[in-house]
């Protein structure tokens, strides 16, 4: 292993540490625990769309639409998923050895007096069976399982589109999620969103102190361990063959498949991937916040997730990521509105705008994006010099 | 709905049938070495109108799919969801009032033409840069803005309408040309990696940027103009029975049953001149022609003599006018936001892909098309709520059928 790279997992690993170590001096600004987590969540899909986009070249504006059906199946299972102990005979419901998987019906809430089918039949109900709603964890699994089946879905139909379609298609199908999620109002709660509950719900112990429902620190740790763990996953995947056949299918698709890739099962691969990766990270955030609303899947939303990958460096992972995390903070700091003279600049807009402008000179300018110049540029800068000392050795020992 | 399971299984039943057409014929005609390229969406179309019946004797005798039958078939499935819905819902208004049938159609086919103006702009910048613009919606919320910035201004606000449709335009224009010179010149240069992906991303960055721009310049209260021209007062043939026209300064009436309102009227009428000029200049003047050869083939208009990085920044800088004016006769109608253009572009994304990308008869047909579909979903769906929120999402299944089953749209090329 030569010194650059040796020099990267350094870095990595100390960056890794630091993110692992910040809640202690975090810990007494809520707000910055805050930002941490939030910059985290869009690490997670702006390095997941960079995978999907600069990696495998399917440039998809769908990804927000897999994030919100992993966070909304995970509300919808909060709403109406029970497990009891015993039948209901009401609602209908899945026995799975001893214990009853019971689906509510939505009561809906322009008309409230759709009866609830569990309270009712509580009174036909044993003595003693246990109603639980269902765990996070089991909401995580069906945000995950339900994005791996959008990516699947989403995926195969996209097969035949180029480039523009398939820009066009995926707006389409975030659009018309958000639609949908808008209008069934009597499931969905339309704009009002769905209410999550917190990432643990009990409290948890970490390190030998209790953190309740509402602290900062767990859902730290499960946002961070979200982040490293699809890291690493993609990362893994970015350079095995999967990585090296998905730019062969983003350069030339014919040339790639003429080369024995198998271009369907890849480019299907890639949407699973990445769309569980978002589903997860909707879910964790979900949790986090404790709503989730359609508003989520608004234009702006898909831009910002967009502008952290394209000024980060899109044909980087680590850069998109670090580039998401950079972002988070500055829309933060520019927050704040001042005035010049008689002008009052609302900054909560400007820094929208500066973000578009700094996007399209990006795209522009410097095609790998702000981030990823200066870690190549890190990694890379005594290669030149080995190189010189190499030939000059190999100049002076000709015959070795 | 009083009998909502009848239409809902006829649709289930459509889309069953219609998904086993889809599948199965292409494998069919392919086993056969017939002809499969029109064999998905023909399967389809006949599938979701006839089902078992129609699919049968086409999988055993396999006939050459011509356009014919597949309009025929889609028809026949515009009047079976028609008849079940009659069935489901027999107290509607849009089953019982004619004249409300005809009024909705009139308005569909008045806002479509509008639509029209829109989805043209963008399909020539398609045919022209090879490039969709995913701004073309901040160019035409950009339109409505400065027509109604004129309006308001002590400079402008007495002026004629047509001025502040002229400043829009130019204005529109102008940015449109700039974008072009500034970022999609480079395209050409061989200066960009895959230059496709490279367009698509820096028209959304555009978006995203003039979107925000306009908000953080003129904020995000609505605004709305007054209506251009009113109407003189009209009553044919006569006062006492004036059945066949009567306008009052805001509504035009025809045959005692079409309403339309003066702004959308005025905005089509805008629209229909504008569509002939541009057709004028398109297939009249010297430049008009070069556009359309450098559409056909870049090369070979190079060869005659036409310089195509000045027709593509005309292309885009008029593609961008196109839907600033569209914006510009709609501030009339509807309240203006800076977000107006997200639904804007969606649609005309739906009509341009639905009447073949880079096509124009094909993009004044979708446009007609959409807005007759809108109509009728504003219109007949009793659940009013519910309606206006599912109405892009109607555009989006139109494109997302469009894309799956003939990715070329009505008069595209092939891809």
């Amino acid at each position: 292993m030569n010194l650059n790279r040796m020099g990267g997992w350094v870095v990595g690993t100390l960056g890794v540490i630091a993110l692992l170590v910040a809640p202690v001096w975090l810990t007494n600004s809520p707000y910055l625990m805050h930002l941490a987590i939030t910059s985290f969540f869009y690490a997670i899909l702006a390095s997941s769309w960079s995978l999907l986009a600069g990696y495998a070249g399917q440039f998809s504006f769908g990804h927000m639409a897999f994030m919100a059906i992993g966070a909304y199946s995970a509300a919808l299972m909060g709403y109406y998923v029970r497990f009891t102990t015993a039948a209901t005979n009401l609602c209908r419901e899945l026995s799975l050895g001893g214990i009853w998987i019971v689906l509510l019906n939505p009561q809906g809430v322009t008309q409230t007096n759709t009866p609830n089918c569990l309270e009712m039949a509580k009174a036909t109900m044993p003595v003693g069976a246990i109603i639980m709603q269902p765990p996070v964890w089991a909401g995580l699994l069906a945000g995950i399982l339900m994005g791996a089946l959008f990516g699947f879905l989403v995926g195969s139909l996209v097969l035949r589109l180029r480039s523009t379609y398939l820009a066009l298609f995926t707006i389409g199908f975030s659009e018309i999620l958000r639609a949908v999620i808008s209008a069934e109002i009597d499931i969905t709660q339309g704009q009002s969103g769905l209410k999550m509950s917190p990432l643990f719900p009990g409290g948890i112990s970490l390190f030998g102190m209790e953190f309740g429902a509402a602290a900062k620190v767990p859902p730290y740790y499960a946002m961070l361990l979200l982040f490293l763990i699809s890291m690493a996953i993609m990362g893994w995947l970015a350079s095995s063959r999967f990585g090296l056949f998905i730019r062969a299918i983003r350069e030339d698709e014919e040339a790639a498949a003429a080369l024995g890739v198998h271009v369907v099962r890849y480019k299907v691969l890639v949407f699973v991937v990445t769309a569980t990766i978002a589903a997860a990270a909707g879910v964790i955030q979900g949790h986090y916040i404790g709503i989730i609303t359609p508003n989520i899947l608004i234009i702006l939303q898909m831009s910002l997730v967009i502008a952290m990958a394209v000024i980060g460096g899109l044909e980087s992972l680590v850069s998109a990521a670090i580039g998401a995390i950079i972002i988070e903070f500055m829309l933060e700091l520019l927050r704040n509105s001042f005035d010049i003279g008689p002008f009052s600049v609302d900054m909560t807009t400007w820094r929208l705008v500066f973000f578009g402008a700094l996007l399209m000179l990006t795209l522009r300018f410097r095609r790998n994006g702000l981030i990823h110049p200066l870690i190549t540029w890190f990694s890379r800068r005594n290669v030149g010099q080995e190189t010189v000392a190499n030939r000059a050795a190999a100049a002076a020992a000709p015959d070795a | 709905m009083e009998h909502g399971a009848i239409f809902g299984w006829t649709m289930l039943w459509i889309i069953f049938w219609g998904i086993v057409g889809g599948i199965v014929t292409p494998r069919v005609y392919e086993r056969r070495n017939l002809d499969v390229s029109q064999a998905r969406l023909g399967g389809t179309a006949i599938g979701a109108a006839t089902g078992p019946i129609g699919l049968i004797p086409l999988w055993v005798f396999s006939p050459t799919l011509s356009s014919r039958w597949i309009t025929a078939a889609g028809l026949l499935i515009v009047a079976i969801l028609a008849v079940a819905f009659a069935r489901a819902d027999p107290n509607n208004l849009c089953v019982t009032n004619g004249g409300f049938v005809a009024s909705q159609l009139t308005n569909g086919i008045v806002i479509g033409i509008i639509y029209s103006l829109m989805a043209l702009g963008l399909t020539l910048i398609y045919s022209i840069l090879g490039v969709v613009s995913f701004a073309h919606g901040e160019f035409y919320m950009i339109g409505g803005m400065v027509v109604y910035y004129m309006s308001v201004s002590a400079l402008f606000e007495n002026a004629n309408p047509l001025v502040w449709l002229l400043g829009a335009a130019v204005v529109t224009f102008l940015m449109g040309v700039a974008f072009e010179r500034m970022f999609l010149r480079v395209m050409n240069t061989g200066q960009i990696e895959r230059p496709k992906e490279y367009a698509i991303l820096v028209t959304f960055g555009l978006a995203f940027f003039l979107q925000y721009a306009t908000q953080a310049l003129v904020g995000a209260n609505p605004v709305k103009t007054q209506r251009f021209f009113p109407f003189p007062n009209l009553d044919i043939p006569s006062q006492e029975s004036a059945w066949l026209i009567k306008t009052t300064s805001g509504n035009i009436r025809l045959f005692d049953a079409v309403s339309i309102p003066n702004p959308r009227f005025t905005a089509a009428a805008i629209a229909v001149i504008l569509l002939l000029m541009l057709m004028w200049f398109l297939y009249k003047t010297w430049t008009g022609k070069a556009l359309r050869a450098v559409s056909q083939d870049q090369q070979a208009a190079a060869v005659a003599g036409i310089n195509p990085n000045t027709m593509n920044t005309l292309a885009f800088g008029m593609g961008a006018m196109l839907a600033g004016l569209s914006g510009a006769t709609l501030v009339q109608v509807f309240a203006w936001l800076p977000q107006v253009g997200i639904p804007a572009s969606a649609r005309a994304f739906v009509i341009i892909v639905l009447g073949g990308m880079g096509s124009l008869p094909g993009a004044f047909l979708g446009g007609l098309l959409v807005g007759l579909v809108e109509a009728a979903g504003t219109g007949c769906i009793p659940d009013t709520t519910r309606a206006a929120a599912y109405i892009p999402a109607y555009g989006m299944v139109i494109l997302t059928l469009t894309l799956l089953l003939k990715p070329t749209g009505f008069f595209g090329r092939e891809l």
